[in-house]
């Protein structure tokens, strides 16, 4: 008893260390930032177009960066990546420069903007630290990086779905048993799906989505949609949930468990770029900096979001990303067929 | 002395050099300047953004040559029509439901000496002032074929599996949407029975008419106009709705324009493509207005002249019970109901947890209020957006109603299509127009309010002109001749004469666009700046973030604040608002 006391206490003692640390690091600049504080104060301010993030981590990420580097405030812009995207083109279209830093969930999107000469070549040095996934995805020259990692899985009802009764696999979801059962996203809505569906096509061809079809999925729009319908009871299955809304939801009392999926959990690389014409260059390669930090995935770890730093650790409920078999969305592919299995899947499920 | 005497004569000689126009000038009277001016914010707020999608509809993306292929592509699917055949069977289904809604309850409110007047009015104002994706999402929570509580009940009353309702059909989709769009109709219906007097009808008792005979042959076919302007109104919101369709419409499998419009804007953005898709729609209302006209011709619907006349309530007897339930059963679908399933779950912990103690919270309504720091920007964006658009669309609607009825223009029917375009062209599109003529120098209105203030005054324009069409119609032109012949301007003739008699229903016209600009989604998302955020986008944002009891608890404030605000509009206006005549 005394000895896992004692453990109990030398733990938390450790915890609250690590938690002061974290706080102390989080408090000082590095060189490099601070010589880019300096030009960016003078900017003052940043604008921010994104869909990575919902409205309210989105906030917290702006006000956490305010935080950090005092006298530079960020407009935040957000919408869905679409949206955003759709927000960005009109602006170049229009000849305004009006967006600092672009972020979205759709790969093909910061593709795109390299492709147009859009983007500001700046590798931020903070990326160096960064988790291997996130350096790999990131773009070779420079343009962009990736911020954020989505997570697709699956989730079912736990008061309705047993552990031995669920799914184990994707390829469970168009076993006849679930007919009537499941809830999913879109891929005209949602890049993730869009990644999602590339990936199943991938693993077992396009005849998947009609044997699913044929299981009559509850569609959404968003990702996210499938935990609405999961909330509310009205399907008890959800497929390519993203995992930071999940554990949002069950964290507030929902009765929903996650599955690992046998064949892997969908990682989505999410890109971040600097405009090359951005109105606030230094303040844009601060916030650069800022997003690959550390302080930036602990900003976002309250809201359940997976960390890209190693010395952050995985959001509460999540399992680490070292034990999770991965399946990698294919950016090249995303690319290339995402317009056709969004033509396909409107021709197999008529929305 | 003498220098004004000198200088007289000089100015007396230099006028009549002045060229012939310029010494007209003199004759015009300074309401021909305000006609000029109008026309001017016409076709700033509609004619440019239609005319900049009209040409990018003909041009291809990039290089912006003259093309066809835009029209090729939008109608070259099957898909793509369906969507199209999709969205005007809806609108012609919603429509008539609203018309089944409205109509009894207009004419009992108006008319009859049917109890609960006020209690009636109520759950109009309700209907209407709820977001119809917030009431489409109350309806899932009804009667989703799994989880919906009637389906739920139903089962646990007689065992049977099947589900009752099913909100994910055709049928579904065009009743939540009618159940959000009947307030419409029976605005417009309401303000005209209560002009229609009772003489009338009084003629037709004489005669031997009973009361149903009455109502069917004099006071019905005299308030035709207002349903006529209604059922259009309804059927183009319908047609241009985005929320409600994407929201039950995508698991009901169901395509429409608007959803079909959004797959246009994905990436590769396809505003060309987009902007022909669109166009059809304008042809549409060409159609309907003038079907409407046709309709209309030859016929007079004058009720209200400068004589007067009585008005007493028709007693139903025995009936007034049935009238009252059947208003109260349109109250329960379209008011009492979802809104209680959301109450539910915005005083929910966990929504998916059903009633109990242990569930309940005021922690995100609290979250709302005092830790979210854009609940509160967005709701005072809201509220100062759609008062400056309701009170703009209003006095540019009175002014193009009343030079249309009076003919005082060449081309006033080319300002009244101006005026009523904007209804047709969904939100998104509309926002597209606004962003393409707008957003770039050197106007340069882009993530300001007054873009967003502009984009919301000509998307409701519409309701504006409809409603004051309706009024304006139906004063007679011979009081304002008195005032005319009595030596009276134009504009004063407005100000002493017109005006008064119509200012009734100008402030139901102001709080209807008020309303619906306060809940107005597809226009704002695409507009909406750093500093912008409305109510509506920000709701959006919740849904899609799969956090409901958050989006119901934003939902509920929403809701409780237009209350708040209409209960003032009815305090102010006072009796003109709630019609009451003792």
């Amino acid at each position: 008893m005394l000895t896992i006391n004692r453990r109990l206490m030398l733990g938390l003692a450790a915890a609250g260390a690590a938690t002061r640390l974290g706080t102390a690091r989080a408090a000082e600049m590095l060189p490099h930032e601070k010589e880019l504080y300096e030009a960016a104060r003078r900017e003052g301010q940043i604008t921010w177009y994104t869909g990575q993030y919902q409205a309210e981590p989105s906030q917290a990420i702006g006000r956490g960066f305010t935080e950090r580097f005092p006298g530079i405030t960020v407009n935040v812009v957000r919408s869905t990546s679409q949206v955003a995207f759709q927000r960005l083109s009109q602006d170049m279209r229009a000849g305004v420069a009006q967006c600092d830093v672009f972020s979205s969930t759709d790969h093909s999107h910061a593709a795109f903007l390299k492709q147009q000469g859009r983007l500001m070549a700046y590798k931020p040095r903070n990326a160096a630290g960064l988790i291997q996934a996130a350096k790999d995805a990131a773009d070779p020259d420079g343009y962009f990086q990736v911020t954020y990692l989505g997570l697709f899985l699956m989730g079912r009802r736990s008061d309705v779905v047993s552990d031995a009764d669920a799914p184990k696999s994707w390829k469970d979801l168009i076993d006849p048993r679930w007919r009537g059962k499941i809830a999913v996203g879109h891929p005209g809505y949602s890049g993730a799906i869009t990644s999602w569906c590339l990936a199943m096509r991938r693993l077992y061809g396009w005849d998947y989505f009609k044997a699913l079809e044929k299981n009559q999925p509850q569609i959404g729009r968003s990702s996210a949609d499938p935990v609405t319908m999961l909330n509310a009871g009205e399907r008890t299955i959800g497929a390519a949930l993203p995992s930071a809304t999940s554990l949002l939801s069950i964290s507030r009392g929902n009765p929903i468990k996650l599955i690992y999926p046998e064949e892997g959990t969908l990682m989505v690389p999410a890109p971040s770029g600097a405009l090359k014409d951005a109105p606030h260059p230094n303040a844009a390669k601060l916030f650069m900096e800022f997003m690959t930090s550390p302080t930036y995935y602990e900003v976002t770890r309250p809201f359940f979001s997976e960390s890209l730093r190693p010395e952050v650790p995985p959001p509460p409920g999540s399992r680490p990303l070292a034990e999770v078999k991965m399946i990698s969305a294919d950016p090249d592919e995303l690319e290339r067929d995402g317009q056709e299995v969004k033509e396909l899947w409107r021709d197999t499920f008529g929305v | 002395m003498t220098e004004t005497a000198a200088i007289l004569p000089k100015a007396a000689a230099e006028e009549a050099r002045r060229p012939a126009w310029l010494r007209r000038l003199r004759y015009l009277e300074p309401s021909n300047l305000l006609w000029i001016l109008l026309v001017a914010a016409l076709l700033f707020l509609v004619a440019v953004p239609i005319g900049k999608l009209l040409i990018v509809s003909f041009e291809q993306q990039g290089t912006g040559a003259f093309t066809l292929s835009n029209y090729a592509t939008a109608y070259g699917r099957a898909r793509y029509l369906e969507a199209l055949a999709n969205s005007l069977m809806l609108g012609a289904l919603s429509s008539l439901l609203s018309v089944i809604f409205a109509v009894p309850m207009a004419w009992a409110v108006s008319r009859t000496d049917m109890p609960g007047k006020g209690f009636t009015w109520a759950i109009v104002m309700g209907a209407f002032i709820m977001p119809p994706y917030l009431g489409a999402v109350g309806w899932i929570l009804l009667a989703g074929p799994n989880s919906g509580f009637l389906n739920q009940a139903w089962t646990w009353l007689t065992g049977l599996q099947a589900p009752l309702v099913n909100v994910y059909t055709f049928f579904g989709l065009a009743l939540v949407i009618a159940l959000h769009s009947f307030p419409l109709i029976f605005i417009f219906v309401k303000s005209a029975l209560d002009l229609v007097s009772s003489e009338m009808e009084d003629a037709a008792n004489i005669l031997g008419a009973g009361t149903s005979t009455a109502m069917r042959k004099i006071t019905l076919p005299l308030v035709w106009p207002a349903i006529l302007g209604g059922i259009i109104v309804v059927f183009l919101e319908t047609v241009a709705l985005f929320g409600t369709p994407a929201i039950i419409g995508i698991p009901a499998r169901i395509n429409v324009v608007t959803t079909q419009l959004w797959q246009f804007f994905e990436y590769p953005v396809r505003v060309e493509v987009a902007a022909a898709y669109a166009m059809p729609l304008l042809l549409i209302t060409v159609g309907m207005i003038t079907v409407q006209k046709l309709l209309l011709a030859r016929k007079g619907f004058v009720s209200q002249t400068g004589k007067g006349g009585e008005r007493r309530p028709i007693k139903l007897g025995r009936w007034r019970w049935a009238v009252l339930g059947y208003c109260g059963f349109v109250g329960a679908l379209a008011v009492v109901m979802p809104l209680m399933v959301l109450l539910q779950a915005s005083f929910a912990k966990a929504w998916g947890r059903g009633l109990a103690w242990s569930n309940l919270t005021f922690e995100n309504y609290a979250y709302l209020l005092f830790r979210h720091e854009m609940a509160l920007t967005s709701i005072w964006n809201t509220l100062w957006f759609s008062a400056a658009a309701a009170t703009a669309a209003v006095c540019i609607a009175v002014l193009v109603a009343y030079i249309v009825a009076r003919k005082l223009v060449p081309f006033g029917s080319a300002l009244a299509f101006l005026a009523m375009a904007p209804f047709v062209i969904p939100g998104i599109v509309m926002a597209i127009g606004f962003y393409a003529a707008y957003a770039a120098p050197p106007i340069a209105l882009y993530g300001t309010a007054l873009i967003i203030i502009l984009a919301f005054t000509a998307r409701f324009l519409p309701i504006a002109f409809a409603n004051s069409a309706a009024a304006v119609r139906a004063v007679h032109p011979e009081m304002e001749e008195a005032a005319r012949i009595l030596g009276g301007g134009r504009l004063r003739t407005i100000a002493r004469i017109t005006a008064p008699l119509i200012i009734r229903s100008l402030i139901g016209g102001w709080l209807i666009v008020f309303i619906v600009a306060s809940r107005e989604l597809s226009a704002a998302v695409f507009l909406v700046g750093p500093r912008t955020r409305t109510m509506a986008v920000l709701l959006y944002d919740l849904s899609e973030a799969g956090n409901f009891e958050v989006l119901a608890a934003f939902g509920g404030l929403l809701l409780a604040l237009t209350l708040i605000l209409v209960a003032i509009g009815m305090k102010l206006a006072g009796r003109d608002f709630m019609l009451r005549r003792n």
